[in-house]
């Protein structure tokens, strides 16, 4: 029983790295403008099928695929970015539909031009397995993994350390003061969408390597998102580290110790415990400390 | 000048008359085509509308009098859209409707049609509530137990005592998995149940409780391709001492073996066919002929199926519309009399409408071919037992 909880454990973790890497992005741009992105999951999507296309094209490993996922999906982003700058009025309600009609453009967009076919990595290298001691995982999940936390301690870096991170902060607090201080909130805006879409990149070229993609995928990684970023308290980096791998463990340890068809709905649960218990989510305004 | 103009309009009338035979007798019909083209059935939906397209071609070229023209509604892979595909159809006065793809989504799709008085036939759903529903215009060519023939068929014919079911709580696939299980425990094997959610992406967790807690023979996967590929991924991963890995739609397909090299060898699954297909009849060859020539490729199981169920609809047409019985129940009345040997077998439909022959085969992906194992009779290779893909 040990080595089952064990092996839940490990392969939590790594599920919840990735679904981090996920998250980030819709974090980020949830937390300075307040604008849930739902077309995000699609672009996590799309920087995946990039890889395919490359990897499928060229034959080499699908992590050659980044700087051109990375060029796409920011060119992909910037456009939703216009769109959503054009609504004058309740841009929180209206980003709502109009990121809801982007997600939909972009789905039916991949499958008219990579079709309906599930798609996934030939990379013996990146599926070869891992052991260490009674732990099993594709070497695929363990690269990414690591990509993944390095990335949250870069985006981390750059949120506290650099002027743009700092500004990204002002007009996430607020917006109006920003202003006053000299930062200009819609270039900031734009710079979190980018950095949103770098994020989402990574985080497809991953999904491909370990996973399978398909077309209607989008809106699942959306969700799963949606609930990490609400679990972790608006705008908090660590905690959506925390809540992606808490939503991990919890899935897997479902599986392990009572029914794997419990699992999505285990992760329902905590999420309404969480909301229920902490409203902020787990590192939200009104709980963080430091 | 009156005999005259008497004689022009007699035989003006006469003429008409003979021409308006002429059209009643070869007439062009309009058959609905509801199926997912876009959302998660999508990639399932279009392999069957190829069938169905193909069933047009070969019907209009060989009939000789009537034909047929489709009208192709994408049901999005959602009940409600297709409900909504199905009176839209109707409003379009098509005669009847084939497709279909879910048994979630053809339950109210075919529900719709039974009220519009529309004849429905599908090869997509293999829930028994369907035919339970008792209704007269509702046919279908695959079933649940056509499925379960099969899998415990071939376990039986590989003399394995236990076996862990890792399967899908989508409707079809949990159905197939509990039938699957009645059968085997009633035999006296060993089964243990792994029901896991359409969503998940990680199976290790699964698969290392059957490593560790059940320690079977073998696994049988009931789920779609994403499961497939997930289960033997993880299953590489882990190495559970298992003989070998069986499913059922969907993974003894060409396509499998080409877009997943390292996850297929030996692998079990449904096939009607060995692959390079072998097509030794002449109705299949005209089939695979019309197939390559339309979409450039090697037919597979979905093709097949939308090929068969829209013929047979077809035929039926025909029959209703030479009987002049077309708009008086006459086309489901004459699916009901179907009994002919197609791609997929001989097809009988019972009273709920039911194909009553319907026994699926098992391939084994072997060196990137497909060879049929089971049943022995329609068998072209012997099982590589044990084999797994690790």
């Amino acid at each position: 029983m040990l080595e089952l909880i064990l092996q839940a454990l490990f392969s939590g973790v790594l599920q919840g790295g990735s679904y981090a890497l996920i998250a980030l992005g819709l974090a980020l741009v949830f937390g300075t403008m307040k604008v849930i992105n739902l077309a995000h999951g699609e672009l996590v999507l799309l920087a995946a099928y990039i890889a395919y296309t490359v990897e499928s094209s060229l034959g080499v490993n699908p992590v050659f695929a980044i700087p051109l996922a990375l060029l796409i999906v920011c060119a992909a982003a910037v456009l939703v970015y216009f769109l959503v700058d054009l609504i004058r009025q309740d841009r929180e309600l209206n980003s709502l539909l109009l990121t809801y009609g982007i997600a939909i453009i972009l789905t039916n967009a991949i499958q008219l031009i990579w079709s309906a076919d599930i798609r996934s990595t030939g990379s013996a290298w990146f599926q070869e397995p891992v052991v260490i001691g009674p732990l099993y995982s594709m070497r695929s999940e363990l690269v990414f993994f690591v990509v993944s936390l390095a990335l949250m301690t870069g985006l981390w870096w750059w949120l506290s350390r650099s002027w743009y991170g700092r500004a990204v902060r002002a007009v996430s607090s607020q917006r109006d003061a920003a202003k006053l201080m000299g930062v200009n909130p819609r270039k900031t805006e734009l710079v979190s969408f980018i950095v949103a879409s770098i994020l989402a990149s990574f985080a497809g070229v991953a999904l491909f390597s370990y996973g399978v993609i398909q077309p209607s995928y989008g809106h699942v990684l959306t969700v799963k998102a949606f609930i990490i970023t609400v679990l972790a308290g608006m705008g908090s980096i660590p905690g959506v580290l925390v809540g992606a791998l808490l939503l991990g463990v919890t899935e897997a340890l479902t599986v392990t110790l009572a029914s794997s068809a419990l699992q999505e709905l285990a992760g329902m649960c905590l999420f309404l415990l969480v909301l229920f218990v902490m409203p902020n989510g787990l590192f939200g305004a009104a709980g963080r400390r430091g | 000048m009156n005999r005259l103009y008497k004689k022009t309009v007699g035989l003006t009338l006469l003429a008409g008359l003979f021409l308006g035979c002429g059209v009643a007798a070869a007439k062009e019909f309009l058959v609905g085509v509801e199926i997912p083209l876009t959302g998660s059935l999508a990639r399932v939906g279009a392999g069957m509308n190829e069938g169905i397209s193909v069933a047009v071609d070969i019907f209009n070229k060989t009939n000789g009098k009537h034909t047929i023209k489709t009208i192709v509604i994408d049901d999005e892979s959602a009940p409600a859209k297709a409900i909504a595909a199905v009176e839209k159809l109707a409003s379009q006065e098509v005669v009847a409707i084939s497709g279909g793809y879910g048994s979630n989504n053809i339950a109210p799709a075919s529900d719709a049609a039974n009220k519009l008085g529309l004849p429905y036939i599908t090869s997509g759903g293999v829930d028994d509530s369907l035919v339970a529903r008792g209704y007269k215009t509702f046919f279908r060519i695959n079933n649940t137990v056509g499925y379960q023939k099969a899998m415990v068929g071939l376990i039986d014919a590989l003399k394995v005592k236990s076996a862990s079911i890792v399967y899908s709580t989508k409707e079809a696939t949990a159905n197939l998995a509990k039938d699957v299980e009645k059968e085997l425990t009633t035999k006296g094997f060993k089964v243990g149940m792994h029901a896991f959610d359409p969503a998940i992406t990680d199976f290790k967790p699964i698969i290392n409780k059957i490593k560790l807690q059940d320690k079977p023979e073998v696994i049988l996967m009931c789920g779609y391709e994403n499961d497939y590929v997930g289960i033997l991924r993880a299953a590489k991963v882990l190495k559970p001492k298992v003989k070998a890995m069986i499913g059922v739609w969907s993974l003894a397909t060409a396509k499998m073996a080409a877009d997943f090299p390292d996850l297929m060898p030996w692998v079990y699954g449904t096939a009607l066919l060995p692959f390079p297909a072998e097509f030794k009849t002449a109705d299949g060859k005209l089939f695979a002929e019309t197939y390559q020539k339309l979409y450039n490729k090697e037919p597979d199981y979905l093709g097949q199926f939308g090929y068969v169920q829209s013929l047979l609809l077809f035929e039926a047409i025909a029959r209703a519309a030479d009987n002049d019985t077309l708009h008086k129940g006459g086309v489901a009345e004459e699916l009901r009399k179907t009994d002919r040997e197609t791609l997929v077998g001989r097809v009988q439909f019972n009273d709920k409408g039911d194909n009553i022959n319907f026994v699926h085969r098992m391939g084994q992906h072997q060196n990137g071919k497909i060879g049929i194992v089971w049943p022995s009779e329609a068998a072209n290779a012997k099982p590589n037992f044990p084999a797994v893909p690790w």
